[in-house]
């Protein structure tokens, strides 16, 4: 028997989708198990999530909106988790795959000397064992883990890799107590909003992404951009228009940038390299447009249009708007 | 000041991956191995504060690999890092994140540092949790997705990464940060570098060396691999020439109402 606990990673009362998602797979682990399912929710705003998270099946949501979480890195968090873990005993901590969620979801486990699956797509039991099962070399795998030697274990969760459901009857929402006797030293002095992305792009259902096809910085801007936007997706890049300085590194999908995996993928002026690939290849559905039929993308691309990327950019923009207006 | 950086040493990223079926670990034999590529931008960032702070500034290679992991620590040593550790033992095989933070942490606090560098992911294990587990084994502040070092002199600042731009954060050191390739681009090796290299000591570690008693090794490991297949495959798919852009757009389009995805 084992409890299950989401980390929900949050600001000012705005959580991203994979929270939902969490909180609806934590009900099923947590069934599983034979446990409860709670929820953490640290922070300014936490109050207001947590009357959201009663929408979603868990049986407990921990909240306290202390001010040490907004002003101090990643340590506040940890030590809540981490006494909510000691407090349950035997328990599993899913916390999102995003660069926050690892950092979390890394120090937790070395808290509580356990082991940590990452970047899991699926969870289910097997001959008692929780199994975590999770894409691994690029996606050249498909591995299955357990957990072994210990009561708890640490898994980060790949966003969109399962549903949000809404239900439940409710859950508790109560106060998490502040962990005694901490003092903490790194400061956060101020957050920059770059990209300015309403939505991340790890967790975003559609990318569209481009590459050194597109030719210049701008149609990131001026075509991808409202693409996106008709999908109510986010754009991503490759690497080497990252390295060219047309759009910022926090863009970049692939072995040394973002692993995603959206419903929709569609790649303009991509060639397809295995460094990209591995960072999408999980991708639902890939759409690609390059000039060059021949290009790497086409080997694993459900469709692959050889022509112009941004004529054909531009155009599918019109068609999505024109359907969502209709 | 003394800063270390820790390096895996990975097979060469655009090899072909296998799983031993027996021992159910990476197959690391027979293929070029390298130096985990996001570990030469945490070199690079190690490197370019030293060339900031001037020469009572060293830097220190920490990898657990192997014996047969020397050549590629060279590398290391060549693009201009001072020194390196090689942890190798037989008892290490099978670690999994969370002793790997153990042991690292035992050789550091033999070796002594004022800042430790390390990669954000590696190329072959893909946790992202041993920087994590080592600030943590350590008990020094640990800065995860650092993007910019701004200062480094008595006390720490940075620009952390975040989903939509970044954060800035400061901290004391001794401290532990793991880097974003946005730190910049890793030097090549000169050729003076790659003759200096040969001269440089490369120390070696056993575990009898170090306290790591509970952590090392796959009997002590906290998670196990039960099984792994190739994923279902995914083939080549349609390939679309049409006449003009506009009827490319509509190929698309008509494709993804088809799949219910616009
Ligand atoms: C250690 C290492 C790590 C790396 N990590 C990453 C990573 O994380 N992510 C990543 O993306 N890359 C990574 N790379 C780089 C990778 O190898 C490729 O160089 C890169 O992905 C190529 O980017 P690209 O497809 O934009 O450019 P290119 O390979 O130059 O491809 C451009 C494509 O656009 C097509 N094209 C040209 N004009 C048009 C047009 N008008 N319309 C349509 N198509 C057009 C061309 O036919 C071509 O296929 C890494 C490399 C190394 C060595
Ligand atoms: N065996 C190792 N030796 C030295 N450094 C390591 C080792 N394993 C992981 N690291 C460091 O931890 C980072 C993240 O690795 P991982 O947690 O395996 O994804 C790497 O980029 C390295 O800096």
């Amino acid at each position: 028997m084992s409890d299950v606990i989401i980390f929900v990673e949050q600001r000012g009362g705005h959580t991203r989708k994979v929270t939902f998602e969490l909180a609806t797979e934590a009900r099923k682990v947590a069934d599983m198990l034979g446990g409860k399912a709670h929820a953490v929710v640290l922070g300014g705003g936490a109050p207001a999530l947590a009357e959201q998270l009663k929408g979603y099946p868990l049986d407990v949501v921990h909240v306290n909106d202390d001010a040490d979480v907004d002003t101090y890195l990643a340590e506040p968090e940890v030590d809540y988790v981490e006494a909510l873990a000691r407090e349950l005993g035997s328990s599993i901590v899913l916390v999102p795959n995003t660069m926050h969620g690892r950092d979390i979801g890394s120090r937790v486990a070395a808290r509580l000397k356990t082991g940590i699956v990452a970047d899991v797509t699926d969870l289910k039991l097997e001959d008692g064992k929780l199994v975590c099962v999770a894409p691994k070399l690029g996606g050249a795998f498909i591995t299955s883990s357990a957990f072994k030697n210990t009561e708890y274990g640490v898994v980060t969760v790949r966003p969109n890799a399962f549903a949000a459901e809404a239900g439940g009857a409710g859950a508790t929402v109560q106060p998490i107590a502040k962990p005694a006797g901490k003092t903490y030293v790194v400061k956060i002095e101020s957050h920059v909003e770059e990209a300015a992305a309403e939505i991340g792009l790890e967790e975003a259902a559609v990318i569209i992404s481009g590459g050194r096809g597109l030719g210049s910085a701008e149609p990131f801007d001026s075509v991808l951009k409202p693409l996106a936007k008709a999908f109510g997706g986010a754009v991503g890049a490759t690497r080497a228009v990252a390295d060219a300085g047309w759009v910022p590194y926090s863009m970049q999908i692939g072995q040394t940038g973002k692993t995603v995996s959206p419903r929709l993928y569609i790649a303009f002026g991509i060639s397809g390299a295995i460094q990209h690939k591995v960072g999408m290849s999980t991708s639902g559905t890939i759409v690609a447009v390059n000039t060059d039929a021949g290009a790497p993308i086409g080997e694993f691309a459900d469709m692959l249009v050889v022509a112009n990327a941004l004529e054909v950019a531009t155009e599918l923009t019109r068609l999505v708007e024109a359907n969502r207006s209709a | 000041m003394k800063i270390a950086v820790t390096v895996k040493i990975v097979p060469d990223t655009t090899a072909e991956k296998k799983i031993d079926a027996a021992t159910k670990r990476l197959v690391r034999t027979g293929m070029n191995l390298v130096m985990n590529p996001y570990d030469e931008y945490a070199l690079e960032a190690a490197l370019r504060l030293k060339e900031q702070l001037g020469a009572d500034t060293t830097v220190t290679v920490v990898s657990m690999y192997p014996e047969n992991g020397k050549e590629t620590i060279r590398r290391a040593l060549a693009m201009g890092a001072d020194d390196a550790y090689l942890i190798s033992d037989a008892a290490l095989e099978g670690t999994d994140a969370w002793g790997t933070g153990v042991v690292l942490g035992a050789a550091l606090r033999k070796i002594g540092f004022d800042l430790i560098i390390c990669g954000g992911l590696s190329d072959d294990g893909t946790t992202g949790a041993v920087p994590g587990a080592l600030a943590e084994d350590l008990g020094v502040p640990g800065i995860a997705n650092v993007r910019h070092i701004e200062s480094a002199q008595g006390s720490l600042k940075v620009q952390c990464e975040t989903d939509n731009g970044y954060q800035v954060v400061n901290g004391p050191l001794p401290a532990l940060i793991s880097v974003t390739m946005a730190v910049g681009e890793p030097r090549y090796p000169s050729l003076k570098g790659i003759m200096g290299a040969k001269k440089k000591p490369i120390t070696t570690f056993t575990v009898a060396e170090l306290d790591v008693a509970g952590a090392a090794g796959a009997a002590n490991a906290k998670t196990e691999l039960l099984s792994f297949a190739p994923p279902a495959g995914r083939g080549k798919g349609q390939v679309v020439k049409p006449d003009d852009s506009a009827q490319g757009a509509r190929v698309i389009f008509d494709y993804l109402k088809e799949r219910k995805l616009v």
